[in-house]
């Protein structure tokens, strides 16, 4: 009987110990994965007593498009832009002074007539993003690039395993070997794995805790509030994009945003139009199914409708 | 109770100037360094608590008035259990120093108004408002503050004055009056009178506080809309009752259309100014 179950061991190596080797190796992967981004991605809150400008809370509540919505808004609130019917932006006043470069590049882009869909492949605007982001790494709030790259490498060998241990299940049942456990494991790993590759952090824990705390603070900005933007003015509309999301622009100026053609942006935006708003979940991980369509129910099909 | 039931407010100086609080400016109500007292719709306020804006209010020691709008107190049917054991919560939850409503009616046999209508000025208006105020008072652990509302009209079976009504209604009652010096203004100019007779025949000593509002003339019709500027006009019957007897409270009502920060701000000051009480912004 032994020598039987020896013989006919897929490639030679009896199941049990292939699974115990297999799930120490994972267990290893998944724990070195958690433990990277328990400290990897800690961060650290700004010293001062000022909170960051609404611009950078932007980006880490919504990436790069809420950061250039948020833009938008301030602009669009200090009278600087607007939109034309043909969906184009338009520089309606001068530039505010003091400006970020974000601003800038913003303003800069709606002078040339760029459409409003587009703004956030400008080049200009793509340089100011890319001094935003090194900006809140430097600041301790978003995770340098290297971290996120390694966050990536623990998911990948997972999945290097899974792979391993699917052409070991076809094997064993091929060879009429008992697979359950190892199947049982796959379905576990397999599905973990993926969600880890999908959910690498954007922002650190520090920057949750600020938005946190800056939401709670600023309640009377979120859209439910149906704030009054002509009384908390640009900075506050700029603020109220950033931390409740594209929904308060389009309820500070619905017309704009439709010509600006914001919602359709946020349709195949990373952001879910209700996910971050509520401020829950795992936050920041700009993985590609957490938007996808789920826009508060503004979908590619009403971008034109919801303006007016 | 009794009419002794006054409300001078801070060391007895007065709450001095407020605004209404809303949510829509909830951002901008919580920065006005020196402000005293708000004022808050009573039916906004949820059983379960309050707003987090205006408990931060509470917190920094800002008195929160519940000004009820849906109580009918002129209504010829007794008010409805419910709806007075809502106002009376919502004044025990925001620890009020008063309460306030208006001498109108919102509703009759059943059917919903959806805004305050006036009541025609007779003996038996006077009897339903005093009987409805009792419920009221009642259930309620805070002096009652009543405010007449604004008319573009006159209803033709009118028995009293304006002043005397009112007046019978605060004796019967011991009230408190919370007077609209918008009100005043538009009754009197739709109907060509001078405002300050008005003033000059009500009881001021009984004004608990007074709101202040903007207003705008449409068709030669001036209406008290909360949603425009405060016109100089009302600001001078302001200076006009002030120096008749200065009230402990007065209190601005923007109910939409809100201007920028710095145009509330003055409206303030110009209220503060007027009425010699010290700014809040």
């Amino acid at each position: 009987m032994d020598v039987l179950t020896t013989q006919a061991a897929t490639w030679g190596v009896p199941g049990p110990i292939f699974l115990t080797l297999y799930l120490t190796t994972a267990g290893l992967v998944l724990l070195g994965t958690l433990l990277h981004r328990l400290v990897g991605f800690a961060g650290r809150r700004p010293s001062g007593a000022e909170p960051p400008h609404p611009i950078p809370l932007a980006w880490l509540a919504g990436g790069d498009r809420l950061a250039v919505h948020a833009t938008l808004g301030g602009l669009r609130a200090a009278g600087a832009v607007g939109a034309t019917p043909q969906r184009r932006l338009d520089r309606t006043g001068p530039l505010p002074v003091p400006a970020t470069p974000m601003e800038a590049a913003v303003h800069q882009a709606a002078a040339q007539g760029v459409p409003g869909r587009s703004l956030g492949n400008d080049p200009q605007v793509l340089v100011a993003l890319a001094g935003l982001r090194d900006g809140l790494v430097r600041s301790g709030l978003a995770p340098p690039p290297s971290a996120r790259s390694i966050a990536r490498l623990g998911p990948v060998l997972l999945l290097a395993l899974v792979a391993v241990g699917l052409v070991r299940l076809f094997a064993g049942v091929a060879g009429g070997q008992p697979v359950g456990y190892l199947g049982l494991s796959l379905l576990v790993l397999g599905p973990t794995a993926v969600v880890l590759l999908g959910a690498v952090p954007r922002r650190t824990r520090a920057a949750n805790a600020l938005l946190r705390d800056l939401r709670r603070q600023h309640q009377h900005l979120a859209p439910r509030q149906s704030p009054a933007y002509a009384t908390y003015g640009a900075a506050g509309a700029a603020l109220g994009i950033a931390l409740f999301g594209t929904a308060a622009l389009v309820a500070f100026d619905p017309a704009f945003a439709a010509e600006a053609e914001v919602q359709r942006a946020m349709s195949g935006s990373a952001v879910g139009g209700s996910g971050w708003s509520s401020g829950g979940g795992s936050g920041g991980a700009d993985s590609s199914g957490c938007g996808g369509g789920s826009g508060g129910g503004c979908g590619g099909g009403c971008g034109g409708g919801c303006g007016g | 109770m009794t009419s002794a039931d006054a409300v001078p407010g801070p060391e007895q100086g007065g709450y001095g100037v407020g605004i209404g609080w809303r949510p829509e400016i909830a951002g901008f109500v919580a920065e006005l360094p020196g402000l005293r007292f708000v004022e808050v719709i009573a039916e906004s306020i949820p059983a379960a608590g309050l707003p987090p804006g205006l408990a931060e209010l509470r917190r920094r020691g800002v008195a929160v008035i519940p000004h009820g709008v849906r109580l009918s107190l002129g209504g010829a049917d007794p008010v409805e259990p419910a709806r007075v054991r809502q106002f009376a919560r919502a004044a025990e939850l925001l620890d009020a120093p008063l309460a306030s409503e208006h001498i109108a009616f919102v509703r009759a046999g059943g059917i919903e108004a959806g805004h305050l209508l006036p009541l025609p000025r007779t003996r038996e208006a006077v009897d339903a408002v005093v009987g409805n105020v009792a419920r009221v008072r009642a259930e309620l652990s805070v002096p009652l503050a009543l405010e007449p509302i604004a008319a573009i009209f006159d209803w033709p079976d009118d028995e009293l004055d304006e002043a005397d009504f009112l007046t019978e209604i605060l004796d019967r009652t011991g009230a408190l009056l919370l007077l609209d010096v918008a009100n005043v203004y538009a009754n009197a100019r739709n109907r060509g009178a001078d405002p300050l007779d008005l003033l000059d025949r009500l009881p001021l000593e009984r004004v608990g506080y007074v709101h202040v509002a903007g207003g705008a003339a449409n068709d030669g019709i001036y209406h008290d809309t909360h949603t425009d500027p405060v016109p100089p006009e009302v600001l001078d019957l302001v200076a006009e009752l002030c120096a008749r007897h200065r009230p402990p409270a007065l209190l601005l009502e923007r109910d939409g259309h809100f201007p920028p920060a710095a145009v509330l701000r003055a409206e303030l000051d110009a209220i503060a100014a007027a009425a010699g009480y010290p700014t809040v912004t």
